[in-house]
């Protein structure tokens, strides 16, 4: 038995995102309409929404848990108190990433988008078929913006610590 | 009287159509005019900030919405987006920021650095919005020169224009919407089981596999269901059903060979505007089959 973390709950319930976790009734209306539990047994809502409440903070923010969700917010619908497990979702998200736990995939879209103001960006080919089509140019206008921004959220040090 | 109402919007393309899907954005550009809605750049816009950067920060994902926000303010113009992320994000910041005054003052902070304030004055809405609501059922259909007659389709409105209910009104608003103006079109939508599920995009590059399945689920159901063809709005849903398939050949040896339009392509055609051939060729399923001579 591992070692149980009882403010996990108050943690995730005191982010922007996380306050649906006091509201869980454990009823698993989430988990029956999730596309994703329906294909892998890794991945059960009610169940991480009963690890958050528990205090399994070590099994679930290091781990792969967070990161199953498709954020289609089929639950958010479903869920008879509100609870919003596809919200929670991205409070653990947010704690996660503090500790370093980024897919690969979402960190380079982060840097791009610190780097570019843009998460994907055309290559070569797609900026000549723009030009020929008379489309307008892809431009970095809001740099300088974005960047001073996300310095002041601190989005920029996660960014850098990847 | 009838109230005319002014279609002039803030056009918010974001970071995939113009980077992937050159032939979406032109057929926008090339229709919308034609049924009398004006669209103006938003110069200097950043990424709406979608669901993989709301996952690594809460704070970054309000102040880059925000931003677009503010943008369009100055423009004085509601914003017209095209992609579910895009519309999603966006939506349910301009909500928050609506409805929490306190919420508004933190991200102003933030603003203030770069000179900016949100003020709450502006609107945000999808292709699909502008078409049901402004533009109107009835004008799409008196627009069709020939009608795409006989063609059974599947339509993928895609989550984020329709879910949640608390940001979009009603629940799953969006496929009704969706589903008019294909009808207007001449072609008929055919209903299918899981039409309301994710196309699964949004685990893309972060669960390639578990995406890929999730979408094989789609494509199973419209295969059963008989369609001729899928019709989209979203990018994300474009790419995982067209490119999808073509990895779910690869890792399941399944052929669907379901081709698949965004709704904006459909509606040139059965204005009587041929598709290019480049534009064509941006399907990875073939279309020319089911739209023969209309390219």
């Amino acid at each position: 038995m591992s070692e149980l973390d009882l403010g996990f709950m108050g943690e995730v319930a005191n982010t922007p995102r996380g306050r649906g976790i006091l509201l869980c009734i454990q009823c698993g209306r989430c988990s029956s309409g999730c596309p994703v539990a329906r294909l892998t047994g890794e991945h059960n809502p009610r169940r991480l929404m009963e690890m958050i409440i528990l205090g399994f903070k070590k099994e679930v923010i290091p781990t792969q848990l967070p990161w199953y969700c498709l954020s289609c917010f089929t639950c958010l619908d479903r869920c008879p108190q509100g609870g919003d497990v596809g919200e929670v979702t991205f409070a653990i998200r947010n704690l996660a990433a503090r500790q370093g736990n980024i897919p690969a995939g979402v960190a380079a879209q982060a840097k791009s988008l610190y780097e570019t103001t843009r998460v994907i960006n055309p290559i070569r080919s797609a900026l000549e078929k723009r030009e020929s089509l008379g489309l307008g140019k892809i431009t970095m206008d809001g740099l300088e913006e974005v960047q001073k921004i996300l310095k002041r959220t601190g989005m920029e040090k996660i960014i850098q610590s990847k | 009287m009838k109230m005319v109402k002014n279609m002039k919007y803030a056009f918010y393309l974001g970071c995939l159509i113009p980077a992937r899907e050159l032939s979406y954005e032109v057929s926008v550009r090339r229709v919308m005019p034609e049924l009398g809605v004006e669209l103006v750049d938003m110069k200097g816009a950043n990424c709406c900030a979608p669901f993989s950067i709301q996952s690594v920060d809460h704070a970054s994902w309000i102040a880059l919405a925000a931003r677009n926000l503010c943008l369009a303010e100055e423009m004085g113009l509601d914003v017209m987006t095209l992609c579910n992320d895009c519309y999603e994000s966006l939506l349910m910041v301009n909500t928050l920021l609506k409805r929490s005054p306190e919420l508004r003052d933190q991200v102003n902070q933030v603003l203030s650095e770069v000179g900016k304030e949100y003020k709450g004055k502006v609107d945000v809405k999808n292709l699909v919005d502008v078409l049901y609501g402004d533009v109107g059922v009835s004008k799409v259909k008196s627009a069709i020169k020939e009608p795409i007659d006989g063609l059974k389709v599947g339509t993928q409105p895609g989550c984020h224009l329709t879910k949640p209910k608390r940001i979009h009104f009603e629940l799953l608003r969006g496929f009704n919407e969706l589903d008019a103006l294909v009808q207007a079109t001449g072609a008929e939508s055919v209903p299918y089981e899981r039409k309301e599920m994710c196309c699964g995009g949004p685990l893309r590059d972060i669960n390639d596999d578990l995406a890929r399945q999730v979408s094989r689920q789609k494509l199973m159901a419209l295969k059963d269901a008989e369609v001729q063809g899928v019709v989209t709005v979203c990018p994300f849903c474009f790419l995982q059903l067209d490119l999808g398939q073509l990895e779910i050949k690869r890792h399941f040896n399944e052929e669907y060979n379901l081709p698949v339009v965004h709704f904006i392509e459909l509606l040139r055609m059965g204005m009587g505007m041929k598709l290019e051939d480049w534009e064509v060729k941006a399907h990875k399923i073939p279309i020319t089959e089911i739209f023969k001579e209309r390219l």
